[in-house]
């Protein structure tokens, strides 16, 4: 199984393509902002290029509706977006949508709690499995265990995948 | 305005958009969006173990408030 969770300082480091990116940026703007004037949300779209991927985030107030629950419909958005992006350009894209900060606010929570538990699994001892969450969130806590000198793999099938941290 | 979103997200992923119809259908119980695209494109809305198609129906969902909305995805050229 394709494994997503590459951590980014593996990735090779090739020179960035930033003119490519910000391309990719502009073309997930007009397909969201399409989809923001049709639905009468009001939000102003930022893009911006972090490491190797494109950043498009929608800020505004009252867009829990895109976000949905634990980010179901803006997963479903991003995974739509890449496409649309993919069809203009003939390249897979690593595009990352945000909405209302949620990404921002998750990465925040969950870096939190894989500091936290990788120091209860050092003092206890014994492997901890987390809750299911979804690749992007799981990347965070395998970032966030590492940083605290800990092992951590992700186990079981999607949609249902989780994190365990083990002591190392 | 959810089959004016629904036409719009799925132009953007096909390669021929001009062909995109949805239609606004009433059943007992909500409503069928019926969107027809090229016969080629039809693989590329539906995805790789129907994820496009479950994320274009997620996000319909959504943008309904929550109301039961069924979306269903034909080629041009099938009759029902």
């Amino acid at each position: 199984m394709p494994e997503k969770e590459t951590p980014l300082s593996q990735t090779d480091t090739t020179e960035v393509d930033v003119q490519a990116l910000e391309q990719e940026g502009e073309i997930a703007a007009d397909y969201i902002e399409g989809l923001l004037d049709i639905g009468d949300y009001d939000g102003d779209i930022d893009m911006d290029v972090e490491g190797e991927r494109a950043m498009v985030a929608v800020v505004g107030g009252a867009l829990d509706e895109l976000v949905g629950k634990r980010g179901e419909v803006l997963e479903a958005l991003q995974e739509l977006t890449r496409l649309a992006v993919h069809r203009q350009t003939g390249n897979r894209t690593r595009l990352m949508l945000d909405i209302g900060g949620y990404r921002e606010r998750r990465r925040a929570e969950l870096t939190k709690l894989g500091t936290d538990v990788a120091q209860e699994v050092e003092q206890g001892g014994s492997p901890k499995p987390l809750a299911p969450m979804t690749p992007f969130e799981r990347k965070i806590v395998h970032d966030a265990v590492a940083a605290a000198g800990l092992r951590s793999e992700s186990e079981g099938e999607e949609p249902e995948r989780y994190v365990v941290v083990y002591p190392s | 305005m959810l089959e004016e979103a629904l036409e719009h997200l799925v132009r953007g992923i096909v390669e021929y958009p001009d062909d995109v119809r949805v239609r606004a259908r009433r059943i007992r119980g909500g409503r069928v969006l019926e969107v027809r695209v090229h016969p080629e494109d039809l693989g590329k809305v539906i995805g790789r173990s129907g994820r496009t198609a479950k994320a274009l129906r997620t996000v319909i969902s959504a943008l309904s408030g929550g109301r039961y909305v069924r979306v269903d995805l034909l080629d041009v050229n099938e009759v029902r």
